[in-house]
């Protein structure tokens, strides 16, 4: 069977705004969710192992991440949800029949990511000011959320490499359909991007964890001794450091172990691949002076917030670039039909505009309630 | 969120339908939740520690959030049942504005005013020791509580007389909608009664076990409205547009010509895969279709009824199973039944093939009707 046969017919409605737009969006909200998810993907498992066997500045920093957790799952499931929603515009036709050969595995997420969501809550109780600290109870739940992170992050790295492995499709449904129906237990593990592309994002998640540690402490850990900020710089460097060989390491495996030959070819002549692989630098040296100097600074530490968002951004306008070259021999998303419908192309981007400046300015009342009015 | 995996599996086509003409409706929804998100944890953790000013705009910012993604969402459902011009216009405030906007919003916000008021009481019932405190939240509670059931009246209302012909009939028609709607009146009155006759004149009354059964009701009574909603668009899951079966409704007379099986890309993968002595150039020819040993037309048949029916009716077991409803059928009656089944029941799709596809799925259903009941006694002597 050709593979392009399962590649269902465009919309007759066409992109309701042009590809750049839809992709634009994609990228954007990718970005933002992957802040938020990556310290629930890689920050609370470290807090967990620090919380367990750290000195005092770990247990300390443990305790700071997870009181916030439960805020930093609430933006990664809300935010996440506005690449999803471009996907399935511009990638519709091979979304939806990559989601169904795996429903069950795609359609677990969600029970895993209530279940995840309360044990954060649980593990976050524990770290009341003042209090104890967690029970076993509490840690337990702090250890079964972290493996379900883990789970659902293996989980989505399998669906969307899926979306685009069409080649693997016709096998899969053949094994696991019933008249030609998809039982929806399809899991290609054998797909050789799968390990890689999970390992990368976890380094990925490390790195930003790192950033975030850096974040925190220059921005919002001012009560704290300057001992713990001083400790906080040097993890976080070790932190980014260890992220950064784990994203290295599985990124070659990745490209050379599981890309074609004209994918990598790709790699080589575009120059964003090239930038999104060596941009994890930046913060690495914004943090290693930080350590330097011995001390954390708000600047510097806006710096490394910024630098590590545009790791991000670059790894994800680089996964999007590969997605569509991936995809180019069966289907080419940026020819299809568009009707962009205006008035509320421009009531949105009105909204957004203003929401964001709502939110700017919920924020900032919220940090002179903390800090006092400024000067 | 998990309605985003749930609709994507159940019904593609209606959601790649719905997505690409309302991506800015969702995307202006997304920007609301997370004012929703920002003003509802601003909200609670600066509680006795931003101005109370401040903290009473950023209560508004989030009720208001809320209220408009409310708004937003079910301009898209109310769609589904009703999407008014939007088939002859295609524009989105035509599919927006259409003639179930304006009901469902009304009882979705009387909805969500009285689940309000019932939580409160729940909250009140258990948390609050103060008996004083405790009856005055009781009394101030039943406002917006009485308010939220009549605007469900009055949207619930208007839902009825916008509805399209064919779902007001699937309410008078199907027994069980006949009985849910009576389940759903029933308890509208006894909401509104027991907020009456309980926290108004006697407040009281809100014990744990009064709050516990107050809050079912309330939740049961949206529960039975969300489901005859969705139920009384049968046979479209966007109505006149997409169907229960994943068939556009104008592609139906191309695929009566050409095959169902043709026209659909797995069923034609599967075909050409398993049968390739009936494709030519890359086609399924359909005179071949029925040459093939009665085995393999029954198969194929098996590949018609998960593709074309399966979506709302099980094989021999489970949900609405096809095989118990034609238990004892003769062949040609089962053969009518696939050829116009919208004839048979008005909110059963359509047949979306060739009549030589329709001797395929026959033969198949022959194949899972069980017989007629023994035993049953006609009067025709024992």
């Amino acid at each position: 069977m050709e593979t392009p046969d399962l590649i269902g017919p465009a919309s007759p409605l066409g992109y309701p705004a042009p590809y750049w737009f839809l992709a634009l969006f994609k990228v954007l909200g990718f970005t933002c969710h992957a802040v938020p998810m990556n310290l629930a993907y890689a920050g609370l498992l470290l807090a967990l192992l620090l919380r367990a066997s750290g000195n005092e500045h770990a247990r300390q920093w443990a305790g700071r991440l997870a009181r916030q957790m439960p805020f930093i799952v609430a933006w990664a499931v809300n935010l996440g949800i506005v690449p999803l929603l471009f996907t399935q515009v511009a990638y519709y036709q091979v979304f939806y029949p990559a989601m169904i050969l795996m429903a069950w595995p795609w359609l677990g997420i969600i029970p895993l990511l209530t279940l995840a969501y309360y044990g954060v809550y649980i593990y976050a109780a524990g770290f009341r000011l003042g209090g104890p600290g967690p029970t076993r109870f509490k840690q337990s739940a702090g250890w079964v959320s972290a493996l379900l992170f883990l789970a659902i992050g293996f989980i989505f790295t399998s669906a969307f490499a899926l979306m685009t492995n069409i080649s693997a499709w016709p096998a899969l449904w053949q094994q696991t359909s019933v008249a030609g129906a998809p039982l929806g237990i399809a899991h290609s593990l054998a797909n050789p991007t799968l390990w890689p592309r999970w390992l990368l994002m976890l380094g990925l998640a490390l790195t930003t964890t790192a950033a975030y540690v850096v974040v925190d402490t220059g921005w919002f850990a001012q009560k704290e001794s300057g001992a713990y900020k001083q400790w906080t710089a040097r993890f976080g460097l070790e932190v980014y450091s260890a992220g950064v060989v784990l994203f290295v390491v599985a990124g070659v495996a990745y490209v050379f172990g599981g890309w074609p030959a004209e994918l990598r070819q790709l790699l080589f002549t575009n120059p964003v691949f090239m930038l999104a692989a060596i941009s994890a630098g930046l913060p690495w040296l914004l943090i290693l002076a930080q350590v330097r100097q011995g001390a954390i600074t708000q600047g510097l530490a806006m710096a490394t917030g910024l630098g590590q968002s545009g790791v991000l951004a670059l790894n994800a306008i680089s996964r999007q670039l590969a997605q569509n070259a991936e995809l180019e021999k069966y289907l080419d998303v940026t020819g299809q039909p568009v009707q962009v419908d205006w008035s509320p192309m421009i009531l949105f981007l009105v909204l957004f505009a203003a929401g964001l400046a709502l939110v700017i300015w919920m924020v900032r009342k919220v940090l002179i309630a903390v800090r006092g009015p400024e000067p | 969120v998990g309605i985003w995996w749930t609709i994507g599996l159940a019904s593609p086509l209606a959601t790649e339908t719905l997505i690409h003409t309302f991506v800015f409706g969702w995307a202006i929804e997304y920007v609301f939740f997370v004012l929703e998100v920002a003003a509802a944890f601003i909200f609670y953790y600066g509680w006795a520690k931003l101005e109370p000013k401040t903290h009473q705009t950023i209560g508004w910012i989030y009720a208001g959030a809320a209220w408009i993604s409310l708004v937003l969402i079910t301009a898209i459902t109310a769609f589904m049942l009703n999407p008014g011009a939007w088939p002859q216009h295609r524009s989105f405030w035509i599919g927006f504005l259409n003639p179930q906007f304006a009901p469902q919003t009304l009882a979705r916000t009387g909805g969500a005013f009285l689940l309000s008021s019932l939580y409160v009481y729940l909250h009140a019932a258990f948390k609050i020791r103060d008996a004083e405190l405790r009856d005055l939240i009781s009394k101030r509670a039943v406002q917006p509580g009485l308010l939220g059931v009549v605007l469900a009246a009055i949207g619930g209302a208007g839902w009825y007389v916008y509805l399209p012909e064919s779902a007001q009939a699937a309410l008078a028609a199907a027994s069980v909608l006949n009985v849910l709607l009576a389940l759903l009146v029933a308890l509208a009155i006894t909401l509104a009664a027991m907020l009456y006759c309980g926290p108004y004149r006697n407040p009281g009354w809100i014990s744990p076990g009064f709050a516990i059964l107050f809050f079912a009701s309330g939740l049961a009574a949206v529960s039975v409205g969300e489901f005859l909603r969705e139920a009384v668009r049968k046979p479209y899951v966007i109505y006149n547009v997409v169907l229960g079966n994943q068939v556009l409704a104008e592609e139906i007379p191309g695929l009566r010509r050409g095959g169902y099986l043709e026209g659909g890309v797995w069923t034609r993968a599967w075909v050409a895969t398993h049968y390739p002595q009936v494709m030519s150039a890359g086609k399924i020819e359909e005179e071949k279709l029925l040459t093939l040993p009665a085995a393999d037309q029954r198969k194929l048949g098996q590949v018609l009824f998960q593709y074309h029916c399966n979506d709302c009716h099980a094989a021999d077991s489970g949900y609405s199973p096809v095989g118990h409803m034609i238990r004892g059928w003769p062949r040609a009656r089962i053969l009518s039944l696939v050829l116009t089944p919208e004839e048979v029941r008005f909110f059963m799709p359509p047949w979306a093939g060739t009549a030589a596809e329709a001797e395929l799925l026959t033969e198949y259903l022959v194949s899972i009707a069980p017989a007629h009941p023994g035993g049953m006694y006609y009067g025709n002597g024992r």
